[in-house]
């Protein structure tokens, strides 16, 4: 099966960060593969807060997150994919409500059992994890750091279901837009001054 | 091929609701006007109001709402002592927020602002801001609401907005979000002021502006 070879869609998307321009707007980038051809990005898909998108197509799913975490799932053998935007720990704190990805525990299993819907097959699946900030340093003085809660959540569902957790950029007190190549399964996790990171 | 989970969703109220939303309603239109006077005063220029709204909607929603996801964002939060309980956020686009320090510094562009000047300015800014949305709010209902000291960070939107919705979504599907936006010299300001008030707080509120108004 051939797919587009496209390198990072962010690669070069960062603009050199002068004093008074680490704050610009984020803009679609064309990307040049130096390996092969010219390729335009690929097509964003926007997955909405307690939201999940799982896809086969060669899209990049998207979402933004501070203390939420993006779980993204990934079958690379049949380069499918999902992408989970959860906002809390467990299903069973707080009020409930049938949003499978609204919490870890729910989320995982959905996405997992997604993939497997779309693929028709019980493959291994990899997990990449990116969130779980706490924005608001004080906000911990009431006993909210949900972006800690949620991190370990994440970890312990991931477990639970024998997904191995591949990589994870998690904490701190920055935001995070994540985009899921599901032709390579590269995430890139971008800071709101332009910095990237893959995983 | 691909799957979407299923967002949409309405709130159903009753008539009691919608008369205490009147009411927050036009306490917060008494709030806001008096914060944009002064506004106002600190930057020497026009500062309209809109029509306050109140959105009583499923919190995990709200980004779609506003779809200003990945925008560079300055927000400043302050929080109503314990007591009452309730996050106080107000927004500004980023090149706006610097574009009011500027003149709170009064320095003629934004490329002379510093980051220590740029933070002090615009934490005074919600201090004075806010300070005089709870005063005028407290003077009606004889209530006293006192903030804590600002912070402020510098974010995309999302991710500065997303703490706030996550706590509404631990104590209810639905989240009752007060909004109000400022316009600078007749321009949108491009400035949300977000109050999330508590149960505790609302009821009090309401409670209090009902017996004020002998209703």
């Amino acid at each position: 099966m051939l797919y587009l070879s496209v390198g990072s869609n962010l690669n070069g998307a960062c603009k050199p960060m002068s004093k008074r321009g680490a704050y610009q707007q984020l803009e679609p980038q064309i990307v040049i593969d130096a390996n092969t051809n010219t390729h335009p990005q690929l097509e964003e898909v926007r997955v909405d807060m307690a939201g999940m998108k799982v896809d086969s197509r060669p899209v990049e799913l998207l979402t933004s997150v501070g203390s939420c975490i993006g779980i993204c799932l990934y079958d690379p053998a049949h380069k499918c994919g999902g992408l989970a935007h959860i906002m809390l720990p467990h299903s069973s704190q707080g009020p409930l409500e049938p949003l499978p990805s609204k919490y870890a525990d729910t989320a995982v299993p959905a996405l997992a059992a997604g993939i497997r819907g779309m693929t028709g097959v019980e493959a291994k699946l990899s997990a990449k994890i990116a969130g779980g900030a706490n924005m608001f340093a004080n906000t911990t003085a009431n006993g909210l750091d949900i972006g800690q809660k949620n991190i370990k959540a994440v970890r312990e569902t991931l477990a639970l279901h024998k997904i191995n957790l591949a990589a994870e950029d998690v904490g701190g007190s920055h935001g995070r837009r994540i985009n899921f190549n599901l032709v390579s399964g590269v995430i890139t996790v971008r800071l709101h001054n332009g910095e990237t990171k893959k995983l | 091929m691909s799957t979407q989970i299923d967002v949409n969703a309405t709130n159903k109220t009753t008539q009691d609701d919608e008369i205490n939303l009147g009411i927050l309603r036009e306490l917060g239109s008494i709030g806001a006007g008096h914060a944009a006077t002064s506004l106002s005063d600190i930057l020497q220029q026009s500062i309209t109001i809109d029509v306050p709204k109140i959105h009583n909607v499923k919190p995990y929603l709200i980004p779609q709402f506003y779809n200003l996801h990945d925008v560079p964002t300055t927000g400043i939060l302050l929080q109503l002592n314990e007591k009452y309980g309730c996050d106080i956020l107000l927004t500004f686009e980023y090149i706006e927020a610097r574009k009011i320090a500027a003149m709170m510094n009064m320095v003629s562009s934004v490329d002379e602002l510093d980051q220590t000047m740029e933070t002090s300015a615009l934490q005074e800014l919600a201090n004075i801001l806010i300070g005089s949305f709870l005063t005028s709010i407290s003077d009606f209902v004889g209530v006293g609401l006192m903030p804590t000291t600002p912070q402020m960070v510098t974010d995309t939107f999302d991710a500065i907005i997303d703490n706030f919705l996550v706590k509404q979504s631990m104590v209810s599907d639905n989240a009752l979000i007060f909004e109000t936006r400022f316009k600078r010299n007749g321009e949108d300001a491009k400035s949300i002021l977000m109050i999330f008030p508590t149960q505790e707080l609302k009821d009090l509120l309401v409670e209090r502006s009902k017996s004020m108004m002998g209703v």
